[in-house]
């Protein structure tokens, strides 16, 4: 099965010099974790997801995000954030983005999703984003495939 | 690449019931859900000739996500922008007894200056992909009267045909700009340019008003399902016949649809055969019961119905 035809077909991306408060609105607004980061070609030029953005804001909140003190560690994120709103998200972003083609196969994604540990892979055609592509999507069009036969 | 502009889109609840009685207790025996708005709709009968298409505009809280959504599901790429108000909501009450059919239509959200700049931005974006882009439709308040037109530069700078269908202010500022094709949108007032369209006479002088005026192709809808096409050096009257028309929502978003395709595709149409595709798209349209046809078989079977005259 080619990606394209499992793919989320939403190409909205962001543009490198997005200011990180704009991001959050956008990621809030349509309920999502990351969005690629595309140049004013459309083609993908890196990554930016909340993970990101609370690993450079807070380096250290992460790792201690089981422990008790998250509470405590949680003001000082909120605080972290709202000091570097203003920064643009080409300082946090991932720059070596990792992207699939739209005729690769669902198990190349998957693969490379959980290789990776991210959540979301931007899909490109001659390196324009035409899509993006989760584990879930994947996931569900197995189940239907199974249903299916 | 053909991407379609919907600055105000809705969405369109239809609430079947079957005898309708005020101030009191209604049973609703359907509730049908459906991504309205005129580009949105061009969208719709663009994929359902099997071609590609990315749908832009505004869209707001849970109402947007559900047209994203259903949008998504026909196979249409998105890339609207997400603006805090709330997108509007037409509520459709199907009486079934008295066939009787009333509309409760909100007003578009409120959009501000920043959403502007960011869905300007993403036009802009989009046009790297584009050959064509369609601008058409009402506009929610906190929009500028030139939108269509900023849009049709941007779109002509970066060698993207822009076709306007568009009303008052909107049109008239658009067509300033010289768009590749211009239809007014007749829906509210059937006047263009002080001409009021009510005989092929009336139609004929504003398609030739809008060329002079700058578009390259003009469209004018007169009647039901009449429509006249002009360019610099002709001009058509189309027609279809021997059909029986279903529901007229979106035929002529249809029509618009019919035109994309058929420029962008790569058999080098004649205007002629461009036309009559774009009236067969239309004619499929007011057959079918819901907004758009589904497939472009239905197109096809349609082909034989339409006249074309050249004046």
């Amino acid at each position: 099965m080619k990606i394209k035809d499992i793919m989320i077909k939403d190409v909205t991306g962001v543009l490198p010099d997005c200011k990180l408060y704009n991001l959050l609105e956008i990621l809030s607004r349509k309920r999502i974790t990351g969005l690629p980061v595309v140049d004013k070609e459309q083609e993908v030029i890196g990554f930016i997801s909340q993970h990101d953005i609370i690993k450079a804001t807070l380096p250290n909140y992460l790792g201690i995000v089981n422990s008790g003190s998250i509470l405590s560690e949680f003001i000082q994120l909120s605080k972290s954030l709202k000091e570097n709103s203003h920064r643009p998200i080409s300082e946090f972003m991932k720059k070596s983005v990792i992207t699939v083609d739209e005729n690769d196969n669902e198990v190349l994604a998957a693969d490379l999703l959980i290789r990776n540990k991210v959540q979301r892979l931007p899909v490109i055609r001659r390196k324009k984003l035409v899509g993006v592509i989760t584990l879930t999507d994947i996931c569900r069009t197995l189940i239907k495939k199974r249903t299916d036969a | 690449m053909i991407s379609t502009v919907t600055l105000n889109p809705a969405l369109d609840v239809i609430l079947e019931v079957d005898d309708l009685h005020l101030n009191e207790y209604n049973h609703v025996n359907e509730a049908r859900l459906f991504a309205g708005g005129k580009g949105i709709n061009v969208s719709k009968a663009v994929r359902a000739c099997g071609r590609e298409t990315i749908a832009i505009g505004f869209l707001g809280g849970g109402r947007g996500r559900i047209i994203e959504d259903a949008l998504r599901n026909m196979g249409i790429t998105t890339n609207f922008w997400h603006i805090e108000n709330k997108t509007r909501s037409n509520t459709i009450i199907y009486d079934k007894k008295h066939n009787h059919h009333t509309l409760l239509s909100e007003n578009g959200p409120l959009v501000n200056e920043y959403d502007i700049e960011m869905l300007l931005s993403i036009f802009y974006r989009i046009m790297s992909q584009s050959k064509i882009v369609t601008l058409s439709g009402s506009t929610p308040p906190g929009v500028p009267d030139n939108i269509y037109a900023t849009m049709i530069d941007i779109a002509k700078n970066r060698g993207v045909r822009a076709m306007l269908n568009a009303s008052g202010e909107q049109f008239s500022k658009g067509l300033e700009k010289k768009p590749f094709l211009a239809k007014p949108d007749l829906r509210r007032s059937n006047k263009v340019f002080g001409i009021e369209i009510n005989q092929k006479e009336d139609a004929v002088r504003a398609a030739k008003e809008i060329i002079e005026r700058g578009a390259e192709i003009s469209v004018v809808s007169f009647k039901q399902e009449k429509d006249i096409f002009a360019t610099k050096d002709n001009l058509w009257f189309a027609e279809t016949t021997n059909h029986k028309i279903v529901n007229l929502i979106g035929a002529g978003d249809a029509l618009i649809a019919g035109l994309a395709v058929s420029f962008t595709e790569d058999n080098n149409r004649t205007i002629e055969e461009a036309i009559r595709f774009s009236m067969s798209c239309a004619l499929a349209s007011a057959m079918s019961e819901e907004e758009e046809f589904d497939s472009r078989d239905q197109v096809t079977a349609c082909l034989n119905c339409v006249n074309i005259k050249k004046l």
